[in-house]
């Protein structure tokens, strides 16, 4: 074994026990914003895994999109939603248990397939992919190219029109409000200075 | 095998970036007086006694941020490739990552005049 094949064992080593133990503490922690923390740990080791297999595009990628963009949007999420989860709920109930039930079914299938699939192994190219998938991209790629800018487009038109709510109200002046599902009320804006965050 | 070049650099970039927290921590309490007072527990909040409870409802104004930073978010991941193959790709990729970029701008210019951007 050369040295960097030893480099490359430990960091594997290291990156697998952070994925596999940040994910322990996504599941079992209690407090959601410390899983929320933990996930963006996991996406980064799934990072430097990606970067192990020679991935690197797809390393920055998974740093950008997965730790950056997603992540973020969960702690927004939780955040925003207000609720405190009951610290003496049971570890043993019949909801976890049907859980567990079902993700160790996925475990053993996924388990399975990875073992049973002739993966066809090449030998990895020294090439910058990056690069590569540039050049691919405003070639026979450009098409795609363009609509994935219509489509971010689309899905910042559709989140800024969910998260508004706004409406054009179907009544004439005078008339009562009509009765609308039961919603979270706005909060006034706290203009106090230590109100303000 | 690996075949990357260059990750020794980043091993050992992230080797001291790790050092960093550690160090400044590990001075800090060699420094620090060693007071236990009441204060020294409480939350520290811009310099002003703290109210309430740390776990507040942020507004949901603060999602349309988050939104509007994941879409250009996703537009960098479609942008570094370009960047990085710049110098080989010619006038004509230049001009169609122009147009990319301004049918984002045209999602930009939405999210403003809806008054996403607004911070109050």
């Amino acid at each position: 074994m050369t040295f960097s094949e030893g480099v490359q064992l430990v960091s594997f080593i290291i990156l697998t026990a952070i994925v596999l133990g940040g994910a322990a503490g996504v599941v079992l922690l209690r407090s959601m914003v410390h899983s929320a923390f933990l996930l963006g740990l996991v996406f980064i080791g799934a990072a430097g895994l990606y970067v192990l297999l020679n991935a690197d595009f797809v390393a920055a990628a998974q740093i950008l999109i997965y730790v950056g963009a997603v992540n973020v949007l969960i702690l927004f999420a939780i955040m925003l939603v207000n609720k405190r989860i009951p610290t003496d709920r049971p570890v043993f109930s019949p909801r976890n248990a049907v859980t567990g039930l079902v993700c160790a079914g996925l475990f053993a299938l996924l388990a399975v397939c990875i073992f049973q699939v002739p993966w066809q192994i090449q030998e990895p190219v020294a090439m910058n992919t990056v690069i590569e998938i540039g050049k691919r991209f405003f070639s026979e790629f450009l098409l795609p190219f363009e609509v994935a800018s219509v489509l971010l487009l689309l899905a910042m038109v559709g989140a800024i029109i969910l998260a508004q709510r706004e409406y054009i109200p179907d009544r004439a002046e005078g008339e009562p409000e009509p009765l609308a599902l039961p919603e979270r009320p706005r909060d006034e804006v706290d203009t106090t200075p230590t109100g303000r965050r | 095998m690996f075949v990357l070049s260059g990750y020794d650099a980043l091993l050992i970039f992230l080797m001291l970036s790790a050092l960093v927290p550690v160090l400044a921590l590990t001075i800090s309490s060699l420094l620090r007086p060693k007071g236990s007072g009441a204060f020294r527990t409480t939350t520290y909040e811009s310099g002003v006694d703290p109210r309430g409870d740390s776990w507040i409802q942020f507004n949901i104004r603060y999602y349309m941020f988050a939104l509007v930073f994941v879409v250009f978010d996703v537009e960098t991941v479609f942008l570094y490739p370009w960047a990085a193959a710049f110098n080989q790709l010619g006038l004509l990729a230049f001009i169609e990552a122009l147009i990319f970029i301004a049918i984002l701008v045209v999602a930009l210019v939405y999210a403003w005049r809806k008054g996403a951007l607004e911070w109050t």
